[in-house]
Order: C-alpha cells, then sequence, then structure tokens
C-alpha cells in the first residue's frame, strides 16, 4: 500500500541491551550536556529503578544536578512548570527523564516551557505549532515496555485547573535518545507487563489500519507485533529473563514509532476516554477494547487485518486461513491472546469487569469521539457507533 | 489562482455553515457546545485567504475574511494541499492524516468542527463529490435548495442565537 503522500521521521538515537544506561554519559557529553536534571518519580526511586540511572551518571563522572522526583500518574501542567523551575534553579543543561508515560510526557512538556518561555502551554497546544529547534537535550528511559513515548512527537499534558487535557504533536517532542535496558523493566508485576504489551500491540495494529499508514510505519509495526507475539507470553512465563523483557521494551519501541507517524484511531479513542470517565487503566483499556475496534473497521481494513494475521498468529496460521477470512482470523487471534493473558493475571476481559457502569457508556461515548485519534481511524464512527460498540465491549 | 479558487469556496462554505447552524440540528448542537468566546478559522499559508467562525455572548457568527485571534486555527501548509479539499476532491481528514494541515488549540474542538464542515460539504456539494470525500453517505435534514437559499440570502456576518432558531 502506497499513500497518496505521508511523512515520517525519528530522529531518536537508540541504545538498546545489557547495560545500555551505561552509556548514557557519553550520549550527554555528546551533546554537551554537563548538569542533567533527572526525572522521575517517587514510586521509581523507592523501588531503586531510577537510581540505577542516578548512579550510571554518577559513574560516569556526569551527577545529576537535581533530581525531581514528584512527578504524578497524570502529568500535569503546574508539575510542568515546578520541572521547569528547578532546570532554571539548578543550572540545568539537558533532561534525563526515567519513568513510564507520564514522567516522559513531563519531560516534554518542561522542555516547551523552557525552549520556548512559555507561560502559557495552551498556546502550544494542537499539531504541528511549535517551531524552531528545542533547546533541551533529552533522554529517555522508558520503564514500562508499553506506551512508546520514547521514540513518539506527542504528549498530554493535564491542565487541572482550567480541566483541560492538552495534546501536543510536533516533531520537536521527539528525545534525542532511548535508553531500553533490562533492568528498568525486569521488576514489573505480571498484570503491568501484560497490559503495557497489550498498549504495544495496539499501537502496532492501529498504526498499521489507521489512514495515516505508509510503507515505513508499517515495517515497524509489523516487526513489533512479531515481538509481542513470541515473547509477550514468554515474559509472563519467565519475568526475570532479561532477553524476554528487552524484547518487549524493542517492541514498544517499534510500535511507539510507528503510530507516531502513523497514528491510532478509534480504540485509543475510546480507550483515552475509558481512562478519563471510569478510570480504567489504559493498557487494559486497550486489551478489551482492541478486537472490538478491529470489528468495527474490519469492512474497511479487513485485508490489512488479513496481513496482520501472519504476524498475530504465525505463518502456519495464516497459510491454513482462505485470504478472506484472514481478517476475522487476526480478530480471533487477538482475543485467544486476551483470554491467554486473563487466565495468567486476571486482566480484565470485558468493561464491566474493569468496574465501568452502564451509566458511564453514554458519557465515555461523547468523550471519545471528541478525541484526536478519531480523527485517523479508518473508519467514520459518531456517538451512535461507539455508543454500540461500548455495549459490545461491556 | 488557486488561493483565488479558495477564496470563493470559502466565501460560500463561510456562508454555507452559519447557515447550516439554522438549519441542521446537528450543526446547531455543534456549534451550540462551543465555549463563549471561541473563534474558529480556516486559513492558507503563507498569506491567505482564510474563513473564521465565532461564538460571542451566545451567538454564533461567520467572521468572513477579516484578521481575528483565533482559539483554534486550521492551516493548510500551501494552496496545493488546501485546494482539493475545497474543491471537494478529498477528505477534511484524509488531508490532516497527510500532515497537509496544521492545528493550532484544543484537538478535541477540531473534531467537532470537522464533524460540521462533514455536514456542510454534505448540503453545499453534490453527491458525485461527497462520496468521495466524506466518511459516510451525506444525510441532509433539509433540502439542499434550502442551504443554497440561505447561503447566498444570508449577510456575511449573519447571527445564529445558541439553542434557539434564528
Amino acid at each position: 500500500m502506497i499513500p497518496e503522500y505521508y511523512e515520517f521521521r525519528n530522529s531518536t538515537k537508540i541504545l538498546s541491551g545489557t547495560r545500555a544506561i551505561e552509556n548514557i554519559p557519553f550520549e550527554l557529553t555528546n551533546m554537551k550536556v554537563t548538569r542533567p536534571l533527572v526525572l522521575t518519580n517517587k514510586q521509581l526511586r523507592s523501588l531503586g529503578v531510577a537510581d540505577v540511572v542516578i548512579g550510571a551518571l554518577e559513574k560516569g563522572l556526569i551527577p545529576a544536578a537535581t533530581v525531581y522526583d514528584d512527578v504524578p500518574v497524570d502529568s500535569s501542567v503546574n508539575t510542568v512548570n515546578d520541572v521547569a523551575k528547578a532546570y532554571a534553579d539548578s543550572g540545568c543543561d539537558g533532561i534525563v527523564a526515567v519513568g513510564g508515560g507520564s514522567v516522559l510526557d513531563t519531560a516534554k512538556g518542561a522542555s516547551i516551557v523552557i525552549t520556548h518561555g512559555a507561560t502559557d502551554l495552551m498556546q502550544y497546544m494542537g499539531s504541528e505549532v511549535l517551531v524552531g529547534d528545542r533547546m533541551v537535550p533529552f533522554v529517555a528511559v522508558p520503564t514500562t515496555a508499553g506506551t512508546g513515548s520514547e521514540v513518539t512527537s506527542a504528549a498530554v499534558i493535564k491542565d487541572t485547573e482550567r480541566h483541560v487535557k492538552m495534546g501536543f504533536v510536533s516533531y520537536n517532542l521527539l528525545p534525542d535518545v532511548a535508553v531500553l535496558d533490562p533492568r528498568m523493566t525486569v521488576g514489573l508485576p505480571p498484570r503491568i507487563t501484560a497490559a503495557t504489551g497489550m498498549d504495544a500491540l495496539c499501537h502496532a495494529v492501529e498504526a498499521f489500519s489507521c489512514r495515516q499508514a505508509n510503507p515505513l510505519s508499517d515495517c515497524y509495526a509489523r516487526a513489533a507485533i512479531d515481538l509481542i507475539r513470541e515473547y509477550l507470553p514468554a515474559v509472563l512465563a519467565k519475568p526475570k529473563v532479561q532477553k524476554n523483557r528487552l524484547a518487549m521494551a524493542n517492541a514498544a519501541l517499534l510500535a511507539g514509532v510507528s503510530f507516531s507517524n502513523a497514528m491510532v484511531g478509534i480504540v485509543h479513542a475510546i480507550g483515552h476516554a475509558c481512562g478519563g470517565v471510569a478510570g480504567v487503566p489504559h493498557g487494559e483499556a486497550m486489551a478489551m477494547l482492541l478486537p472490538h475496534g478491529m470489528t468495527y473497521n474490519l469492512d474497511v481494513v479487513g485485508d490489512r487485518y488479513g496481513e496482520l494475521l501472519l504476524h498475530l498468529a504465525g505463518p502456519e496460521a495464516y497459510c491454513a486461513e482462505h485470504p478472506a477470512d484472514r481478517g476475522g482470523a487476526a480478530i480471533e487471534a487477538v482475543r485467544a491472546l486476551n483470554r491467554m493473558l486473563h487466565d495468567k493475571t486476571g486482566m480484565p476481559l470485558t468493561l464491566s469487569q474493569a468496574g465501568v457502569t452502564e451509566e458511564q457508556l453514554p458519557v465515555i461515548a461523547r468523550t471519545a469521539i471528541n478525541d484526536g485519534a478519531m480523527a485517523f481511524n479508518p473508519r467514520d464512527a459518531g456517538y451512535d457507533d461507539v455508543l454500540a460498540l461500548l455495549r459490545r465491549a461491556f | 489562482m488557486k488561493r483565488r479558487i479558495i477564496a470563493i469556496v470559502f466565501f460560500f462554505l463561510g456562508r454555507g455553515f452559519a447557515a447550516c447552524a439554522r438549519l441542521d440540528s446537528r450543526v446547531k448542537r455543534e456549534v451550540g457546545r462551543w465555549a463563549d468566546g471561541t473563534v474558529v478559522t480556516l486559513r492558507v499559508a503563507p498569506s491567505g485567504p482564510q474563513t473564521s467562525w465565532g461564538v460571542n455572548d451566545g451567538v454564533f457568527r461567520h467572521l468572513g475574511s477579516r484578521p481575528v485571534e483565533s482559539t483554534l486555527l486550521v492551516t493548510f501548509k500551501n494552496p496545493d494541499g488546501a485546494l482539493p479539499v475545497f474543491l471537494g476532491m478529498k477528505g477534511v481528514l484524509q488531508a490532516f492524516a497527510e500532515h497537509r494541515s496544521t492545528l493550532a488549540g484544543d484537538i478535541s474542538l477540531g473534531m467537532s468542527v470537522v464533524r460540521c464542515l462533514h455536514i456542510v460539504e454534505g448540503y453545499l456539494f453534490p453527491a458525485v463529490m461527497t462520496r468521495r470525500i466524506l466518511p459516510s453517505p451525506a444525510h441532509r435534514e433539509k433540502p439542499m435548495i434550502a442551504a443554497y437559499a440561505l447561503t447566498i440570502a444570508i449577510s456575511s456576518a449573519p447571527v445564529f442565537v445558541e439553542g434557539g432558531a434564528a
């Protein structure tokens, strides 16, 4: 498939493998950073995960000028402003962000404030609004294998006072360096491992089938799904094996590159709304909604899903299926994966199991149709369509 | 030449949007949810043309092509990327997906604008065009002729009182 026109960028340098973190000081030196701000959260500090990075910086003779570990579960504009202030007060010249999507999004927001001297982040909301070079060297160290934030051009930051969820999409937000080190994810509990893995799978499947899919993003999506098929069951069976963890971290990164350039669709639009309205963890929402979103889109992109069967279920299953039935079989492969994860980790299979109430469904539907991800879904979805999908997933 | 064509389309699109805000309950409902002070602008870089709509004191207006301070600004990067959209050859969402335009402001408001534009295009463009650009078949609550008549008759700054029949 070749689109009439597309754009693609992934300028982030990737360090992946055993003791990759020990190379961060070298990368900082390359970027002329001498006083990095380390951004993380209290949980990662208490678990000793962030200290692996802080220790590596010290050993590399570029110790953190300051450590900001007060990032909340959801990135907020107040936190972003606090981080920018800490950056200035400590005379920092770069950011090393250690964490999941919230920490990395906070770093992206802080880079906007620092670069543009922004007093109101709202001025920079939107898509491709930021101009000029980013003035903040930025190293991203993900501690989950799911969001792909370490290679995406997007960030979401809440303005808690104005009750606005601000979305930013700009190539200027891409980190300079992404560091995948299995030590960062080896301690993740099974259910979070499963949920974040399904988030990555959802990124890949949606990127492969959305309006902006292109030959380059397709390559990343296919590679991500291959890794997830092989290593998500493996990492749940043997969570301490670093190779399994590293493979899943790579899968999340590959899916991140893919969706950063091809975007995501209805599953993410509804999943964001489930999180906002009913507090459903993002990865679990993705797992529950993915087969329903694929079913909704099947008439429009069934052939594309059919191509994915090869990656979701392997060559034998692909060859055994009639070409016309491969799209449906791909959906069934996702359902089978969900059932396996449910059995192994207790992850919910339905929205009701996840604590969503029937009364919340209309609110979720109303919120979802205003989510930016809906713009990229291959099939139009209005309020009634989303509500019907939610009832099926309930 | 391309800019002139787009300027002409903007003239009718701007009025057509205002007309649909009176005629069609779905557009009326959408703009009724826009916050007071909202100004939405479609613009072609680097030097225009542009067209805007706004809500002020509960009143929805087409603001024409005059310079305004926008809360949501959709900028097409050049006339070549904009022309197919405004000649009904390419959908608004497809153009956005192809990075033909940028969006400054709240993306969820952008989604509301897109839904309105789809409805408005359903009135202004013939079926042979809308089949290609709209995500689903155009559904019109009123006859096209009514929309055309109101588009032509409406002043350049028509008023739509939120929630009521103007």
